[in-house]
């Protein structure tokens, strides 16, 4: 009696759990320390006798009972480096256990006894190191990120500012000549039909350098957009105003469909303008031999769901699983992408079109121009139907550091008193 | 009576073929200016009642010569059409433009027909032929 006492106090004051079970009477519980009383939450009384079935989950239970065969069956110590029980008020205590077999010779009895510490508190600070370190390596890649958009801005400055010197350089004397050939205009020979014929193909010229020029320049542009609040169904009204001329001309049939109450977005209003104006075209020139043509718009707002696994890089490094996009598609059921094409349609000057149709810079365009508002623009085959789908996600929320990193300060917000942008599209 | 305009541009070939079509478009009596540091001086003399100004220009340029106008309160009424090369509308706000108050600003090449309805708008009725 004394013995057993002394023995019971000592385990009782050991700060590991302590437990044991008759492996020759259904692995009940014959010892139970006061430590794994703490830590299972279950007094002695109501553990001595019970098995883990009675006191566990049945999948925990399967577990302890496997690890408890392995050890008699090996008849040797078994160290469990981590496992979890999940106490009945549902704290997780994370243990790390040894389990000894030991043959009592007295009483023939085999037994498992198993030694648990508390490692609770050491996870949860190893997790928090991990996450701490996670977070850090996600920082140092956006860095890097940053860095290579940084010299890739750079770049872009230098060529756009060689580019904007060379076309002033160019225009003054593609002024000159308009103006000639304007003269000249007036005073054909009527004798000589030629005359009016070679007058319209200079003109042509001087328009198509004038918009190869310009195209360049937008293109290496870095220049600040002025973004404002926007409602998507107004601006695509716009468009389809400007537009409209070269739609009836060629035939096609449009149909708007833009979800009620789409959140706004911040625009550039005249640069989103020629962005749409550029995939319209687009659409409208790949549609030239289609017998019904018909162009459809489509706008919705989405959250985006599984960003990170499947899409591009270009998607991973805009936009993030969960945020609020606005979604506008312009389809239409012309040729398609040809297969060869799909990886350069975006290549500044690819262009299958004839000369003087295509300058090839209306995608590499746009695409900055949705790029620099934070948006995605892909161009694809719709797949089932014939025809292409061009796709621009625009987010939601203004990132106002993004946009001002690349823009020359206080430029964003500024209204657009200064110069009436229309007057270029006043038609003579 | 006819139009009086300014033509302000270091392109001589330029202002003198634009000079040419807008008095054969006619109605317009046309002076020429090629150097910029004259044409304060020019429109003194000549009394236009519009100016087609060049933005970039060596010694001063468009931005310099409207401000000298516009600090004269005689000439601050001239209206003035930009005539421009720069390819980007946003880009005359921040130099030449930035405080111009109501003109004008076309592009080049220039657009014959609409430089001819801007004349048109910006000339007051009385002094139309
Ligand atoms: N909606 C479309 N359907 C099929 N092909 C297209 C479509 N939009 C663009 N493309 C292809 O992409 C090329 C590049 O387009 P873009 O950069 O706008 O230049 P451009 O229109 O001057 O050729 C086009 O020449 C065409 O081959
Ligand atoms: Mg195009």
């Amino acid at each position: 009696m004394e013995k057993h006492s002394i023995v019971e106090s000592v385990l009782d004051n050991l700060p590991v759990a302590v437990f044991a079970k008759d492996a020759t009477d259904s692995f009940r519980f014959v010892l139970w320390n006061k430590k794994q009383e703490e830590v299972t939450t279950l007094r002695a009384g109501k553990a001595i006798g019970k098995n883990d079935y009675d006191l566990f989950s049945q999948e925990s239970a399967d577990y302890f009972r496997s690890v408890d065969k392995a050890v008699i069956q090996r008849g040797s110590l078994m160290k469990v480096p981590e496992e979890i029980i999940e106490t009945k008020n549902g704290r997780e205590v994370h243990l790390r256990t040894v389990k000894i077999p030991v043959h009592d010779e007295e009483t023939g009895r085999l037994l498992v006894v198993g030694i648990s510490e508390d490692i609770t508190e050491q996870v949860k600070s190893r997790e928090q190191l991990e996450r701490l370190n996670r977070h850090l390596v996600q920082a140092n890649e956006e860095l890097q990120r940053t860095q290579l958009q940084l010299i890739q801005a750079e770049k872009l400055e230098s060529i756009g500012r060689l580019a904007a010197g060379v076309a002033h350089e160019v225009k003054n004397p593609l002024a000159l000549l308009l103006l000639g050939v304007d003269y000249l205009s007036q005073g054909i020979d009527p004798g000589d039909p030629n005359v009016a014929t070679i007058l319209t193909q200079m003109r042509d010229a001087v328009d198509r350098a004038d918009r190869i020029v310009r195209g360049l320049v937008d293109f290496s542009s870095q220049r600040a957009l002025t973004r404002e609040a926007t409602q998507l169904d107004r601006v695509v009204d716009e468009v389809l105003l400007l537009v409209k001329h070269e739609l009836t001309r060629s035939n096609v049939k449009v149909s708007v469909r833009i979800e009620k109450d789409l959140p706004i977005v911040f625009l550039d209003m005249s640069k989103f303008e020629q962005v749409l104006i550029n995939l319209i075209i687009n659409a409208v020139h790949a549609m030239s031999g289609a017998e019904s043509k018909q162009l459809k718009i489509r706008a919705r707002a989405e959250t985006l769901e599984g960003v990170v696994r499947n899409e591009g890089a270009r998607t991973r490094e805009l936009f993030r699983s969960g945020d609020r996009v606005v979604v506008l598609e312009i389809l239409d059921n012309g040729t398609g992408i040809a297969p060869a094409d799909a990886g350069r349609l975006f290549d500044p000057f690819f262009t299958t079109k004839p000369t003087g149709l295509g300058t090839g810079l209306g995608l590499s365009v746009a695409r900055r121009i949705v790029e620099l508002h934070g948006g995605l623009l892909i161009l694809e085959n719709r797949g089932k139907e014939p025809g292409a789908v061009a796709r621009l996600l625009l987010p939601t929320k203004i990132e106002t550091g993004k946009v001002r990193t690349v823009a020359q300060p206080g430029k964003i917000d500024e209204p657009s008193k200064k110069v009436d942008t229309k007057t270029k599209k006043l038609a003579p | 009576m006819a139009r009086k305009i300014l033509l302000v541009d270091d392109e001589a070939g330029f202002t003198e073929l634009l000079k040419m079509n807008l008095e054969r478009a006619g109605g317009y009596e046309v002076r020429i200016e090629n150097d910029s540091t004259k044409a304060l001086a020019a429109v003194r003399s000549f009394m236009p009642d519009a100016i087609l100004l060049d933005v970039v220009m060596p010694g001063m340029d468009g931005g310099d010569v409207q401000a000298q106008l516009q600090a004269n309160p005689l000439l601050a009424r001239i209206p003035i059409v930009m005539l421009t090369a720069l390819v980007d509308s946003t880009e005359l706000s921040e130099g030449a433009v930035a405080q111009a108050g109501s003109q004008m600003v076309l592009p080049k090449p220039v657009n014959l027909p609409l430089l001819l309805r801007v004349l048109d708008d910006i000339l007051p009725a009385e002094t139309a032929a």
